[in-house]
């Protein structure tokens, strides 16, 4: 097959996987009724009555709110971590990395609720807190709260881009700064930010759109005071019409992805100075750490403090509801000890099945998908094409659609389009569903990657004669099989904890861990949820572990 | 190719096993025309709000009753299952073989909409009048809405035993009560919305008491899981309106977390059941719904499966009697009627909701 043949393969795919759910909602929204059911019609409807409901606009407010808030705290203490990690002698700079990463992969929904047990009015930090000071100053369902715990569980997102494009620029500009007198501080804040500037604001970026689509956080922390968000007035919507009205779900989905547009078009500028990101030269660069010196151990508590507060607090708090059968004012943990939810989650037949699909699609599922990814990224690499840019466009959309949307607009695909249906009730469909729901996101990291590569290397293999195919396969691809790898981990990741767009995908046979919590979950089951959510973060942990020690990187 | 030799050897033990599937007692002799039909499709698919975990006892169950026909049992959220079983009928791909769900108006809207076959069940005689819609959607169930509190925490004194008491403490001690009260928001939770639709209807007082709930600051919750962790963790000190199984589980577990059948009226809600027109095994179906309601499927509802059994005429630590005592007769349950799609009127719904808020503001 030729590149060219190839290219149009692969984009045409891709295109029909990604905006087949998308347009089907965006019709959807503008019709008067379900779109499969007979005498319905194109009506405005929907938008007049979304437009017209206060609940919306409040929710709205919320969203950007939490998006606001989760920018400013997750950009800094990104930048701050990735810095102190990459470029500095930091203490344990080694094995940091992999903490700091650790909340990409947890369940919102579980990180919430072990922020209740920990740090919530009757949670054990408060009441230590309490019979200490007399008094709990804080209050984790406010919206305030809510930002906070969204900003720095997304900071590894803003890290993960940080720490690449760090990563990769010489050192010899900072020691020069360095040798010139500056401090560490004076260093990073007018040397290497600066460099990275771009790849900071795309995360930001990032992190900002991301705030739209919160749902487990909001979820459990927003409950009780019923904190609404765009994803979780889905819910309020279906409920004041007391059945499920695709329309107005439908507009609600158009109004994210109206926000998500410009978001798309600024980072798309910012891409633009892709040159700064070059590293893998035909020469290599000398990379020397700064010297920390008195700072070494207060960088080293920064980094501490934070997983303290983003990892350990919310996992001791789940870890210990998994040990106990009661916890809360006036219990006495040691009394109330227990393995029994773990005995009791071991006879639950659908536990182990869940367990291995889970593995699969994120083991197997996610290596074909990177596959697949790197497809779309090689054949767009370089392209100084209108419709390379549209795949980047459209790239995004589906993250805009929320897990109960994305999930009820694949299951349509699945039924609607002949040709699918076998398919559907099997591991492909959720793991195609998956797969286009973070393309987004596996496209940016195989797309960086590449972006690292200098011209002069695809340009050397040209010369010589080579097909674009060959320099595809035997120069680029090769090149970029570190960052193949390190995406891959972290779609691992990503899919370990997924559920919500499976949710309607899913029959006897194709449960995951994620939809088993769920279902727990709503009927109260809350001491198998949380022994199911140790178990699920020992597998990935673990899975972790064995590939950091294979050598597998984070970074490319 | 491997499937297809699996599937042909159980086909092979599924006509080794349709003997052993005898005509149960009472029904008529030709029902032997559905266990064979029902046998020969092999499978039954179940949609279901109540969760694997718990209903695993009456699939083991059926299908050591029933051999060679399988269960496939998917549990959903109940506004899942009416998306998946609409899009899968109007796709004219054929859906579930039965489904169950804790939503009752949702299985009778659904009915009511045509998606439901009407089957008399052989059974249908045994249950109370209020579980059967029309013969076709059927209650297999018998819920009891009930007050849950922290023991530990809540003043012996307190504990409310009707709905009259619970008005009367909020409005006593208001201030003791402060953010300690927890209840389904009904904007939110449709299974709020149709439990406090209900109360209007038995009890007049019943805007004086969500008035209460706005003086106390209610906590409003979309999930029960949540709001019985809560109370038994003492962050609340009582959840107002709680599947009565979810709490008789949790009771189990931890006794601090204390259950009330409100004596002036305890409401009973059901998991309502019914066999889709478009299902694609149907007999297996039938052969499923009619288990669920026989006195072998309720008496393991009202005992391992720690459901509440819908029929009075079977024995367990879970039944109607359970109810009755507790609540000193005083039990109402909510029928399966055309008057639960009142509460899925548009215009009506607003309006509750309307006054729901006015009334946690205090006007």
């Amino acid at each position: 097959m030729s590149f060219r043949s190839f290219r149009l393969v692969t984009l045409t795919l891709t295109v029909l996987a990604v905006l087949a759910p998308v347009l089907l909602i965006v019709y959807q929204s503008f019709l008067s009724g379900p779109f499969f059911q007979p005498r319905i019609h194109l009506s405005l409807d929907a938008y007049a009555f979304i437009l017209d409901d206060e609940d919306f606009w409040q929710a709205l407010r919320t969203s950007v709110f939490l998006a606001v808030g989760m920018t400013v705290i997750a950009v800094p203490i990104g930048v701050l971590l990735a810095f102190l990690v990459v470029r500095t002698d930091v203490p344990g700079r080694d094995w940091l990395e992999p903490l700091v990463i650790i909340p990409t992969f947890m369940s919102a929904v579980v990180l919430a609720f072990g922020y209740v047990i920990a740090l919530g009015p009757v949670g054990f930090v408060s009441l230590a807190f309490k019979s200490v000071f007399g008094t709990v100053p804080w209050y984790i369902y406010s919206e305030w709260a809510i930002a906070l715990v969204a900003g720095l569980t997304h900071v590894p997102h803003v890290y993960l881009y940080a720490a690449s494009a760090l990563r990769n620029l010489g050192s010899d500009i900072e020691e020069a700064a360095r040798t010139a007198g500056a401090g560490p501080w004076t260093v990073a804040l007018t040397v290497s930010l600066p460099m990275v500037m771009p790849a900071v604001l795309y995360a930001a970026v990032l992190v900002f759109f991301l705030g739209f689509e919160l749902f487990g956080l909001p979820l459990v922390l927003g409950d009780p005071e019923g904190v609404l968000v765009l994803s979780t007035y889905l819910f309020k919507l279906t409920n004041k019409l007391g059945v499920p009205s695709y329309q107005l779900m439908a507009v609600v989905v158009v109004a994210i992805i109206l926000i998500a547009v410009p978001l798309i078009m600024l980072q798309r500028r910012l891409l633009r100075h892709a040159a700064r990101y070059v590293s893998i030269r035909g020469k290599g660069a000398r990379k020397q750490p700064i010297r920390l010196g008195a700072w070494r151990w207060p960088a080293f508590a920064v980094v501490i403090l934070w997983f303290g507060f983003t990892v350990v607090v919310p996992m001791a708090g789940i870890t210990l509801r998994s040990l106990v059968t009661s916890w809360g004012d006036g219990v006495n943990l040691l009394s109330v000890l227990t393995l029994d939810h773990f005995r009791d989650l071991a006879e639950h037949g659908d536990v182990v099945r869940a367990i291995l699909n889970t593995l699969g699609v994120a083991v197997i599922g996610g290596a074909v998908t990177i596959a697949a990814y790197t497809s779309v990224a090689v054949s767009i690499h370089r392209w100084n094409s209108r419709w390379a840019k549209l795949v980047d466009y459209i790239a995004m959309i589906p993250r805009a659609m929320p897990g109960v949307v994305a999930g009820l607009a694949m299951l349509w695909i699945f039924l609607f389009v002949k040709p699918l249906n076998p398919l559907r009730s099997t591991m492909i469909s959720v793991w195609l569903a998956y797969s286009v729901v973070w393309f987004a996101y596996g496209l940016r990291m195989i797309s960086g990657s590449l972006l690292q590569i200098a011209p002069e290397l695809e340009e050397a293999g040209r010369t010589v004669g080579a097909t674009p195919g060959q320099v595809a396969r035997h120069i680029t691809v090769p090149l970029i099989k570190g960052g193949m790898i390190s995406a891959w981990l972290l779609i691992f990741l990503i899919f370990a904890r997924e559920y919500s767009t499976g949710v309607y995908l899913l029959a006897p046979g194709t449960e995951v861990i994620g939809s088993l919590m769920v279902s727990l979950w709503g009927t109260g089951a809350i001491d198998l949820v949380s022994a199911l959510a140790v178990v699920n973060t020992v597998i990935i942990v673990a899975g972790l572990a064995v590939a950091l020690r294979a050598g597998v990187r984070l970074h490319g | 190719m491997k499937v297809k030799t699996l599937l042909a050897a159980a086909s092979l033990l599924v006509l080794a096993g349709a003997a052993d599937a005898a005509v149960p007692e009472g029904y008529p002799a030709s029902y032997q025309a559905v266990i064979d039909a029902a046998v020969k499709e092999g499978k039954v698919v179940v949609y279901s709000t109540t969760d694997a975990a718990q209903a695993a006892a009456l699939v083991k169950d059926f299908e050591a009753a029933f051999p060679g026909v399988k269960v496939e049992y998917t549990d959903l959220n109940s506004t899942e299952l009416y998306n998946r079983l609409i899009a899968e009928v109007a796709a004219g791909q054929g859906t579930a073989d039965v489904t169950w769900s804790s939503a009752p108006d949702l299985q009778v809207k659904l009915a009511a909409d045509g998606y439901a076959a009407a089957y008399p069940s052989p059974e249908a005689g045994k249950l109370p009048a209020w579980a059967n819609y029309k013969n076709t959607v059927y209650g297999a169930t018998a819920d009891p809405v009930t007050i849950v509190y922290n023991k530990r925490a809540t003043p012996e004194g307190d504990v409310p035993t009707t709905h009259d008491a619970l008005l009367k403490l909020l409005t006593d001690k208001t201030e003791a009560y402060k953010g300690k009260v927890a209840a389904y928001d009904p904007e939110r939770s449709g299974v709020g919305f149709y439990f406090m639709t209900q109360d209007e209807i038995q009890w007049k007082a019943a805007p004086e008491l969500f008035k209460a709930f706005g003086k106390v600051g209610l906590k409003t919750y979309t999930s029960a899981g949540a709001m019985i962790e809560k109370v038994t963790a003492g962050e609340h000190l009582m959840a107002y309106g709680i599947f009565g199984s979810y709490a008789v589980s949790r009771n189990a577990k931890d006794p601090n977390l204390e259950i009330v059948y409100p004596k002036d009226y305890t409401l009973v809600t059901t998991r309502a059941v019914f066999v889709p027109e478009k299902a694609k095994n149907p007999n297996a179906g039938r052969l499923f719904l009619d288990y669920l309601l026989s006195k072998r499927g309720q008496t393991l509802i009202a005992g391992d499966a720690k459901l509440f059994a819908a029929r009075e005429d079977v024995d367990g630590a879970t039944t109607m009697a359970t109810i009755k005592k507790a609540a000193g007769g005083q039990v109402k349950p909510i029928a399966l009627d055309d008057k639960l799609l009142d509460g899925l009127d548009q215009t009506k719904r607003l309006r509750f909701l309307k006054d729901w808020s006015r009334a946690l503001k205090g006007q």
